[in-house]
């Protein structure tokens, strides 16, 4: 499977990319050059797998995953329950290595930089990635205090007002809270918790969002609200999403990578085709709901 | 028929075996209740003699007190649960406030001069200053000259130069330390200006926090003014109701300031409760009527063994004129160094095995050992006490600091394994969470971990201390006099304590008088006081629980 993946993708990632991004390469160049990466001058995709193995104990999560992440786009993960798209996701940043049965081997960069070379320190590479995760998961404290939490411990300097309320308007949140900034972040509704917790990831400013099944806790008023968000935040950010609501992919992302189960990237490539056209069976007969 | 026989054929499923089990199992968690509050009922009844009082004594107090309470309660429940709750909280806060400001008071009158106690804190304060300024230069300072500069600070401010480090090298003190030259003033406000200066900013502060909030500054300087001028009156007045002024000011501060405080709150902030205040106030009042009803008609009270001679004097050749005082004090100096000595050692370890062992064979060694610990008897850890402190550094036998230590090591793997039980309740996404911002190990565990646990870990360890308090063998194995007849002037003198003196009163003193009078008057005390302790934990772990 692995060796079609780059076939359907290589073309699809070059037509969307090339014509839409020309200021926005500006900008990565800019980026590139301040954070002192050494992603070079080509339009590199901001992520990039080959050869990704994950192994929990003797069970083996990821099979050999190939994949190339865009920058500035959606790009959702679906595919059944059990097929390693959170552990892909959670390969990313790093947060598997919170497992201690958790094995990774192949190369997984960020900007072209391996993030399992020994020399990275995975607390830096997660100020780089934010992330949201499945259940809304604000701190006990002030709805102030959660949203500045990541400029506390990452001494980020400036106006943390400023940035609070930046962070709050772009979750689509201000609105609601701007008045009880100061009372508990966990008297909100779901909902309402779970944009604190978008803010929360995204006042940093990281460069790349990974969102674990944002909505899945959500009723459909508050997933709708979130839904709306991620789309606008993938202005300006790299959005990785997992998601097991087809439907929900097919409405946000850019681009949709299906996992199966065996831990296999059987099809990555836009969205429109994923869902309307299909190259492999098995992903046709996953989307058509004949199986999964 | 046949619809009929649909209808009715569901039949009913036995369920008699079920109700059974279910019955055993609520006599399975009253049984011990009921014995413990029976020998309770039985010990207070014993101890405060109320059939000895006139049956007019009672009767008054039964139309002035109960009755006028029981209205007010019916009252404020009509109006809310809520309120109730308020009014009866804040009466039992008023009760426990009262008893931890008579505690406190017994310290700064017999064992901490105010002027050692300011000295103290000065000499805590000073360097705590240096510290934060000094961390909140974070970003330039590098890790190990901000250590430095704080392990500095504090040694210079405790010990002076060279300190105690000088002196083992046999080098004079060249500059006095600020505990010493603040102790040394020659001179020095009046103690009781002294005790109001250091207790009342604190609890005024605190006080103007929790009235006001949010709200304007007035509120908050009004409320802190109160709150300054309750204590200065506690100390300045204290002399004209019998008390003087250093008791008068630690009541005023400890025992008076934060119940009014709290009702201050709740009147202000929030109205559905506020008539639950009316129970507080109907006791308070009823009390004083019916004090004055049965001294005006000359109805005698019961001849309570409890009483004020009971708890302010020391043990005596006769029972009736014997008192608690001296083990009480004692008691109340061993739990300090326990908490003191036990505290951050047990949560330490617990922190570092949930949050940073690892999980290999070692750690399970540990965790198995750490759980047997719990179960050794008290009496081994008096033996170890003994051998360890006693015959191997030499150390004088029964005084507080060994006794402190002994009931430390006795109650630290219960304190870890409480503090771990509350530590392990973090939710797993709370960490996620902290760590996916890129949070180290070091600022997740401060910053979310420990904040997040804290009251739980707070009431395991209360709990803990209430083990201690009552256990007597480990003070006689590194012999802890029985009898004592002065509070220790310090943490190196022996001292008495409370289950000990009651061991005393009813093995060596076997005559019947010690049995019926000062054993049960001493076990009511003991009781009281432990349950005083264990009311926080009880609160925190209500508040913690409603917030969750």
């Amino acid at each position: 499977m692995s060796d079609n993946t780059p076939q359907t993708d290589e073309p699809a990632g070059g037509e969307t990319a090339d014509p839409t991004n020309d200021d926005m390469l500006v900008e990565t160049d800019v980026a590139a050059a301040t954070s002192g990466s050494t992603a070079g001058a080509t339009p590199d995709p901001v992520i990039r797998s080959r050869d990704l193995d994950v192994f929990y104990g003797e069970e083996q999560a990821l099979d050999s995953i190939d994949i190339d992440i865009p920058e500035n786009r959606v790009t959702a993960i679906i595919g059944p329950s059990g097929c390693g798209k959170s552990t892909f996701l959670r390969c990313i940043n790093r947060m598997n290595d919170r497992i201690d049965a958790c094995r990774v081997t192949g190369e997984l960069s960020l900007r072209g930089k391996n993030v399992y070379d020994d020399d990275v320190d995975p607390v830096a590479l997660r100020r780089r990635v934010g992330m949201v995760f499945q259940e809304p998961n604000p701190f006990p404290k002030s709805i102030y205090d959660n949203v500045a939490y990541g400029l506390e411990i990452q001494n980020i300097e400036g106006d943390h007002d400023e940035i609070v309320e930046q962070s709050l308007k772009r979750a689509a949140l201000w609105d609601e809270v701007s008045h009880q900034l100061d009372s508990s972040g966990l008297e909100l509704s779901g909902g309402q918790q779970q944009r604190l917790c978008i803010a929360r990831a995204i006042a940093p400013d990281p460069e790349v969002l990974l969102m674990d099944e944002p909505a899945s806790a959500l009723d459909p008023v508050a997933t709708s609200q979130v839904e709306d968000l991620i789309e606008e935040l993938a202005e300006d950010y790299t959005v990785v999403i997992v998601t097991h609501n087809m439907q929900q992919a097919a409405r946000i992302s850019d681009k949709t990578a299906v996992f199966l189960t065996g831990g296999e990237l059987v099809e990555f490539g836009d969205t429109d085709q994923i869902f309307e056209n299909p190259e492999h069976q098995r992903v046709e007969d996953y989307i058509t709901g004949k199986f999964g | 028929m046949a619809t009929n026989n649909e209808i009715e054929g569901f039949g009913r499923v036995s369920r008699t075996i079920g109700t059974v089990f279910r019955y055993l199992l609520l006599a399975a968690t009253l049984v011990g209740l009921v014995f413990v509050t029976i020998l309770l009922v039985y010990v207070a009844k014993d101890a405060v003699q109320p059939l000895t009082a006139d049956p007019a004594w009672h009767l008054t107090f039964f139309l002035t007190l109960v009755v006028p309470t029981l209205a007010a309660g019916a009252y404020a429940y009509r109006e809310s649960v809520e309120a109730l709750r308020t009014g009866v909280f804040s009466v039992g806060f008023v009760v426990v406030a009262l008893m931890f400001s008579g505690g406190a008071a017994m310290i700064f009158v017999d064992i901490v001069e105010p002027l050692t106690w300011l000295a103290f804190l000065l000499a805590l304060a000073v360097p705590t200053a240096v510290t934060a300024a000094v961390v909140s230069y974070d970003h330039r300072v590098p890790f190990a000259a901000q250590f430095l500069a704080t392990v500095a600070a504090f040694y210079l401010s405790l010990f002076g130069i060279p300190g105690p480090l000088g002196s083992l090298a046999g080098v004079p003190t060249l500059v006095p330390s600020l505990f010493d030259f603040v102790a040394g003033l020659p001179l020095a406000p009046a103690p009781w200006l002294m005790m109001a200066g250091t207790l009342g900013p604190p609890v005024a502060y605190v006080g103007s926090q929790y009235v006001a909030g949010d709200r304007d500054r007035r509120a908050h300087v009004l409320t802190g003014a109160a709150v300054l001028a309750l204590v200065l009156a506690g100390g300045a007045l204290g002399p004209f109701a019998g008390v003087d002024p250093v008791p008068g000011v630690v009541v005023a501060a400890i025992g008076l300031a934060p119940p009014l405080v709290y009702t201050a709150g709740t009147a202000a902030n929030r109205p559905t409760e506020r008539t639950g205040l009316v129970v507080p106030a109907t006791i308070v009042v009823g009390s004083l009527v019916g004090a004055a009803a049965t001294d005006a008609l000359g109805f005698a009270g019961p001849q309570s063994w409890v009483d004020w001679a009971f708890l302010t004097g020391s043990h005596s050749s006769t029972a009736a004129e014997a008192g608690f005082y001296p083990a009480i004090g004692g008691s109340i100096l061993l739990m300090l160094t326990v908490a003191v000595l036990a505290f951050p050692v047990g949560i330490g370890a617990a922190v570092y095995l949930e949050e940073y062992a690892p999980d290999n064979r070692f750690t399970r060694i540990i965790d198995v050992n750490i759980s047997n610990l719990a179960g050794v008897p008290s009496v081994v850890y008096g033996l170890l006490g003994l051998g360890l402190f006693v015959t191997y550094l030499n150390q004088p036998p029964g005084t507080v600091l060994l006794g402190g230590a002994t009931l430390g090591l006795l109650i630290l793997p219960i304190v870890i394994i409480s503090a771990r039980e509350a530590v392990r309740a973090v939710p797993e996404d709370m960490r996620a969470a902290s760590y996916g911002m890129g949070a180290t190990k070091w600022q997740t565990v401060k910053n979310v971990v420990l904040p997040r646990s804290f009251s739980g870990i707070l009431t395991g360890t209360i709990l803990a201390l209430g083990r201690a308090i009552g256990e007597t063998a480990p003070l006689i194995m590194i012999g802890a006099p029985n009898v004592k007849y002065s509070l220790p002037a310090g943490l190196s003198e022996a001292a008495s304590a409370m289950p000990l003196q009651v061991y005393a009163w009813s093995s060596l003193y076997a005559s019947d008088g010690f049995y019926e009078q000062a054993v049960p008057a001493g076990v009511v005390v003991l009781v009281a006081i432990l349950l005083a302790m264990n009311s926080i934990a009880i609160v925190l772990r209500n508040k913690y629980q409603s917030t969750e």
